[in-house]
């Protein structure tokens, strides 16, 4: 007997797809390029330093892309494309941010830094306030009186409308 | 954080380069002496976090430098 179960979702790779690859057929999978973390910073000064990579950065942190997201992007692309393992990219990491940071401030623009937390846990204290000004809103409000007000103009357009049969409708 | 599964904001904070020890040169009696750094400062070179916090601390003078602030 079938079981009345979720229908399957078939959108997921199948099990095993990711030793499908040839066992080293993937940059990440080699040795990288950079093994020290003083080379990864000398790989990261020198790539960040260009005039082309500058104006590019600030058009995204203008755009409001916070720079730890676009710090851990860079690095992650890196990893992926054997530049340097992940565990270098880590210790690289507040340097690339500094160094995005030191762009915005040459570039004078305004930049989330993204080490601020956006959304506080709503307090319950906050919510308790909000409840009792709503309720303090319904009090004062006359819903019968608007209900009618609303029931009147709903009446009054039903009878503006024209009758006849050659009569145009919208 | 600025957001979940990003490791970038902790790594950064967990850096505390303000509180990092400083190094200190001692200065030799002799005409002829060397100037050599003091090693006793606590700071391990080989550390690579160290290291990364060294050249953490020279971009951060920079960019107070260009905003009018002082350490």
């Amino acid at each position: 007997m079938a079981l009345l179960t979720e229908e399957p979702t078939f959108d997921r790779p199948i099990a095993g797809q990711s030793l499908t690859a040839e066992l080293g057929g993937r940059p990440w999978q080699n040795a990288p390029q950079y093994s020290t973390v003083d080379e990864v910073l000398d790989f990261y000064m020198e790539s960040m330093s260009s005039e082309d990579f500058m104006l590019q950065a600030v058009d995204i942190l203008e755009m409001g892309v916070p720079i730890t997201t676009l710090a851990n992007t860079m690095q992650m692309a890196n990893v992926m494309e054997g530049v340097h393992s992940i565990d270098t990219g880590m210790l690289a990491l507040p340097v690339i941010m500094e160094m995005l940071m030191l762009l915005g401030d040459s570039a004078k623009i305004e930049y989330d830094k993204g080490l601020e937390e956006k959304n506080p846990k709503t307090r319950d204290s906050l919510l308790a306030k909000f409840a009792s000004q709503y309720e303090e809103v319904l009090d004062e409000t006359d819903l019968e009186a608007t209900i009618k007000n609303d029931d009147d103009e709903v009446q009054q357009e039903i009878k503006e409308e024209p009758s006849g049969l050659m009569a145009r409708r919208d | 954080m600025s957001q979940p599964g990003n490791p970038a904001a902790a790594a950064y904070i967990n850096m505390d380069i303000e509180n990092m020890k400083e190094e200190t040169s001692a200065k030799s009696t002799g005409l002829l002496g060397r100037i050599s750094k003091n090693t006793s400062t606590g700071l391990d070179v080989s550390n690579p976090a160290v290291r990364v916090a060294k050249q953490l601390k020279v971009i951060r003078k920079h960019r107070n430098e260009i905003n009018g602030l002082t350490d």
